[in-house]
């Protein structure tokens, strides 16, 4: 595929209320506060990680952020397609109003575009829509959004994503068993026991052209469906590892070519055995540097595709990452110490959800003030 | 674009779930368990294509609205009841979920994607599905288009092979060299 421009990003997240804070908050390897909350009829506790609380309505969170990310002063957007990529969209404002009024009335069930619809209407995007495919809806976003840039359907895309705090995912996925008891998130761990849930609002600016400030080059990547199962996909990593295969394919790059992979690393039991598997099907036991964000993210579902892609492209540009604190136990090969790599490294990024999408991004990092990257 | 099979499924709004999944024993030897309206709506379209449709496909779904009573369904349970959610409403709540189980019984091998259907959704169905038929990824592609607004129509149109033209706007336009079978339950 031919590479399209990371051209301007923002993230708002745990880590910090922007993506330079969040960055340099990893590199300190400083672990963000969760806050807890209580699983019902079980009476357990959990752990959330949220984003600053800024008192903002989600539309004005989310013009925030897009003006954070367009910069100003405001572009004309006539040429810019919009992929609002997300799974809890306005649930939380659902979640409210149910609660205000003890009851769910039919009626106030929205549309699923309506957000995309209303964000094009108040900044003018030439075209939106809402991309939902679980955890791997923002890392399709930047796919497509890309592949339809070169395909000539538009010059431009922007691909918003963002998990909120819902009530709704939080109990679901500790209704599944999913959650960690302990509130520590640890991926890959022999006793890894679950994942923390957190917050993220998330944009990046697909372009052809760099623009002054360039995060990345994505080279490639895959999506597909694993229909073994709608939670879990093959414990073997064969799908995942064909995944991955496609992505480097699309790339035009070998799997030795790859600097670092980003795991999608959920500390759920299942995932974390399929992925392991999974990468010892593309590397055997040689692998490249690896890298794990959601224990400083929380799990964003939707969002992890972008979330983590922008954190971990802006903490290579600043320096390197955090080591692992459990390396030694781990089953994969993490490094024990922080890990220093070329900020135009190439980087394998995973994310795979429920409905059996799994998904692998091939990026390039680009140096801070390399405006070429190339 | 080169439209091999079509469909167009039209039920009313009285029509229950235990209706809907009577209805789809005709064309699924095995249709799966505890699933929603949204997934029966979507599974009912599809599945008269399937043997039409090869592995090597991908599917394009589109829904104006998640099904709306797994979402009350989870809401009430949550917001009011103070209970966890049932976890078969919660996994079928993922909108991709009905993707998914199309995909299982049709045997789709592709890449799989859900939209939110707005006033463009059948062009932007087709573009995202003529960037993997382009690059060669896949060799069919299934769009779907789910509506429900007290009765309910699910169409879905069965492609093969990329194009270079422009794309149609409406189902009607899309299909209209194509014979559609045409359901109404």
């Amino acid at each position: 595929m031919t590479p399209i421009y990371l051209q301007r990003a923002a993230l708002h997240c745990a880590l910090g209320d922007d993506l330079h804070h969040a960055a340099q908050a990893l590199q300190r390897g400083q672990a963000p506060q969760g806050e807890p909350f209580v699983l019902h009829e079980v009476q357990e506790p959990r752990t959330y990680l949220y984003a600053a609380k800024t008192g903002e309505s989600l539309s004005e969170r989310l013009d925030r952020l897009l003006a954070e990310t367009l910069g100003v002063p405001p572009q004309t957007l006539d040429d810019c397609l919009l992929i609002v990529a997300s799974t809890s969209l306005d649930i939380s404002e659902l979640e409210a109003l149910t609660t205000e009024r003890q009851g769910f009335c039919p009626d106030d069930s929205t549309s699923l575009n309506m957000l995309a619809h209303q964000l094009r209407q108040r900044w003018g995007f030439a075209a939106a829509f809402t991309l939902n495919t679980a955890c791997t809806s923002a890392a399709n976003g930047l796919l497509y959004g890309a592949r339809l840039i070169n395909a000539g359907q538009y010059a431009r895309t922007l691909v918003l994503s963002f998990e909120t705090p819902s009530a709704i995912a939080m109990q679901g996925f500790g209704a599944l068993m999913l959650t960690s008891a302990s509130g520590k998130y640890r991926p890959f761990h022999p006793e890894r026991d679950g994942l923390l849930l957190g917050e993220a609002y998330a944009a990046a600016l697909l372009s052809h052209e760099p623009g002054d400030a360039p995060l990345a080059r994505l080279l490639g990547g895959f999506s597909a469906c694993d229909t073994s199962s709608l939670t879990t996909t093959r414990e073997d990593g064969s799908h995942i590892h064909w995944v991955m295969q496609q992505a480097l394919n699309s790339a035009g790059c070998s799997a030795a070519q790859i600097n670092l992979v980003k795991l999608h690393g959920t500390a759920t039991s299942a995932n974390d055995e399929a992925e392991s598997n999974g990468m010892r099907r593309l590397y055997g036991e040689q692998m490249p540097a690896l890298s794990l964000l959601k224990p400083w993210l929380g799990h964003t579902l939707g969002a992890c595709g972008l979330s983590e892609s922008l954190l971990l492209l802006k903490t290579l540009q600043l320096g390197a990452l955090p080591a692992v604190d459990y390396a030694s136990e781990a089953l994969l090969p993490f490094s024990a110490e922080p890990q220093a790599l070329a900020a135009d490294s190439l980087l394998l990024t995973n994310f795979f959800g429920f409905g059996g999408n799994n998904a692998s991004l091939v990026l390039q990092g680009c140096a801070q003030g390399d405006l070429a990257c190339r | 674009m080169p439209v091999i099979a079509a469909c167009e499924i039209h039920g009313l709004a009285s029509m229950d779930d235990k209706q809907l999944k009577t209805a789809l024993g005709q064309w699924l030897d095995s249709p799966p368990r505890r699933i929603d309206r949204l997934i029966l709506q979507c599974l009912l379209a599809a599945a008269p294509l399937k043997s039409h449709v090869r592995s090597n496909c991908g599917l394009y779904l589109a829904s104006a609205h998640p099904a709306r009573a797994t979402m009350g369904a989870l809401l009430e349970a949550v917001c009011v009841q103070h209970k966890q959610p049932k976890p078969f409403e919660f996994v079928n709540s993922v909108s991709n979920a009905a993707g998914f189980h199309i995909a299982q019984q049709l045997s789709l091998e592709g890449p799989n994607l859900f939209i939110g259907a707005g006033a463009q959704v059948w062009m932007q169905l087709q573009a995202l599905a003529n960037l993997d038929l382009q690059d060669g990824l896949i060799e069919q592609a299934l769009l779907l288009v789910c509506d429900e607004h007290g009765d309910f129509c699910v169409q879905a149109v069965l492609l093969e092979g990329a194009t270079a033209g422009a794309y149609a706007n409406s189902f009607a336009e899309l299909s209209a060299d194509t014979e559609v079978l045409r359901i109404k339950l």
